[in-house]
């Protein structure tokens, strides 16, 4: 078996971690409609670990990934914060003035263009234990976060009014969440990339909200699903290179299964009950209102 | 004394929405706020919450500023503002009423499973307790609004168009638990633009179009005249001497 090979299971361990924590935060990017913000933060985090690299190498890179996962995610959160930008427009704002400055800074040294590839799309293979042990102790800092507020987070992402009005602060759980995303950012992005990080977010608690409609099973089956994915992404881009002498990396891999499985599953959505879905297209649409703040009746 | 307003202003960013508030409430008496659309309704539940500002005057919620007290205070929100494709349950809903009472990390203890069940029952629904919220009805939603609200046990309960789309059968059961609160010594403050229903369910009826017009018993204050003034070039006057209000 391929995890017999001390790096395949050194690449798996590491995507068990990042399933772990993937599952049940995915859940809340997707509830909370966050894709775009998780989107920025991946390229937000680039220049962060260019820095990173330049100053001190492969060390450098997850201090320099962290300091600039957690500015994002405060500068972000003050925007969206006012009112006088849409989320949309003040992510993209940051996501494009971040990522050129990323781009600017790896292509005024010519030897850092080889390892652009990796900064964007992950070394799996190249994990090491120290490696996963970072990850891991991300993952507890992560998982403990989400566990104190994952109430008052549900009721935020819910009904922002009454949780506001039951005395919870929005902007500081506004500011948790998007911290959280910062950190699983930093913690997958050496392993699969700032652009890839984005689908282990994003397309697992989708895949699982066709199947289901119950929080805590999207979570389980998120995990689920990322870890199928990835031992089914590692053995197929192994067997892709070693028996077919094809170079498939192993992370692109694991997406295109996340992808996969998110389309298979699309047709059993039909089986879920709908009915709130048909009666608010029949009725007005519900005015949803995203930002934190839109609080004016 | 639950509410008194004194020459209030309130509203957002320093620009004021609603002007010259002067109000009282008391404890098992049911106020509600009348006017029309964009009068300044939602707004000033929310200044009594503490989430607008106030601009002037005095406000005063159960003897403190507005937001000191929200423990006390509950809210019901408008059904449509919410998502009907959101992933929980209407017992999910309810035990949100219970979150403050719960605190960050703590579990969720039995009590709070059954306060959170009771309320359900309360309004009619403990039946749809496992059913996804977005799949009720628009009034058996609103009605799972009002069990999250009681589910907090508050002693102000602050309702922002609760029979906006809301069918017959939910309404009565709306009505029904709104006397038993009144009867049990809960203030009530709701807004609506049903003036027949505000008639029939308050005591007290604070009528507002960007300013207050009136505050006082239904009979004294839905007048014709008073109508006529707050509602401007929106109410009609009939030649048999009646007064219809047209919204757009």
């Amino acid at each position: 078996m391929i995890l017999t090979v001390p790096f395949m299971a050194r690449a798996m361990a590491e995507l068990a971690l990042l399933a772990l924590i993937c599952g049940p935060v995915g859940v809340f990017v997707f509830a909370r409609r966050l894709s775009f913000v998780s989107d920025a933060l991946t390229h937000t985090v680039f220049p962060g670990v260019v820095i990173g690299f330049l100053a001190g190498g492969v060390e450098g890179l997850v201090v320099g990934a962290l300091v600039a996962g957690l500015l994002t995610a405060v500068v972000l959160t003050l925007l969206t914060r006012s009112g006088a930008l849409s989320d949309d427009a003040s992510t993209a704002v940051v996501l494009t003035a971040m990522f050129s400055i990323g781009v600017v800074l790896v292509s005024r040294e010519s030897s850092y263009t080889s390892d652009l590839t990796s900064f964007l799309f992950g070394r799996l293979l190249t994990v090491t234990p120290r490696q996963i042990v970072e990850t891991a102790v991300l993952a507890a800092v992560i998982l403990a976060m989400l566990a104190i507020a994952a109430r008052p987070l549900l009721f935020r992402t819910f009904d922002p009014a009454a949780a506001a009005a039951a005395g919870y602060r929005l902007f500081w759980l506004d500011l948790w969440l998007n911290v959280i995303v910062a950190l699983v950012v930093v913690a997958a992005v050496r392993a699969v990339g700032t652009i890839l990080v984005v689908a282990l977010l994003i397309i697992p608690a989708a895949a699982a909200r066709l199947i289901t409609a119950r929080l805590a099973a999207m979570a389980v089956i998120g995990t689920v699903l990322i870890l199928l994915a990835g031992y089914g992404g590692l053995w197929i881009s192994w067997t892709a290179s070693v028996d077919h002498g094809i170079a498939l990396t192993s992370a692109s891999a694991v997406v295109l299964l996340l992808v996969a499985a998110y389309l298979l599953l699309l047709p059993l959505r039909r089986f879920l009950p709908t009915r709130g879905r048909s009666l608010s297209r029949g009725a007005t649409p519900p005015t949803r209102k995203d930002s934190p703040h839109e609080l004016v009746g | 004394m639950v509410l008194r307003f004194t020459d209030t202003s309130v509203g957002y960013r320093g620009t004021p929405v609603l002007t010259h508030v002067d109000l009282s409430l008391e404890a098992g008496q049911c106020l509600a706020l009348a006017g029309p659309n964009g009068a300044g309704k939602s707004t000033l539940i929310k200044a009594v919450l503490g989430l607008t500002e106030v601009l002037a005057g005095t406000a005063q919620v159960f003897g403190d500023a507005p937001g000191q007290a929200r423990v006390r205070c509950g809210y019901v929100p408008q059904v449509g503002d919410l998502d009907p494709d959101f992933p929980v349950t209407a017992a999910q809903v309810v035990l949100m009423g219970r979150y403050r009472r719960i605190g960050w990390w703590r579990p969720t203890r039995a009590a709070d499973r059954r306060a959170a069940r009771d309320a359900l029952d309360r309004v009619g629904l403990a039946g749809e307790a496992g059913r996804r919220f977005g799949l009720l009805s628009g009034g058996q939603r609103q009605r799972v609004l009002l069990a999250r609200a009681l589910a907090a046990e508050p002693e102000l309960l602050l309702l922002d168009e609760p029979f906006n789309g809301v069918d017959v059968v939910s309404q009565e059961a709306i009505l029904t638990v709104l006397r038993e609160l009144t009867k049990g010594g809960t203030a009530l403050m709701l807004s609506t633009h049903d003036l027949a229903l505000a008639r029939d369910v308050a005591d007290l009826v604070c009528l507002i179009n960007g300013r207050q017009w009136a505050f006082g018993p239904p009979g004294e204050v839905l007048t014709a005249d008073q109508l006529r003034s707050a509602y401007g070039g929106h109410a009609i006057d009939l030649p048999d001497g009646r007064t219809v209000l047209v919204e757009p």
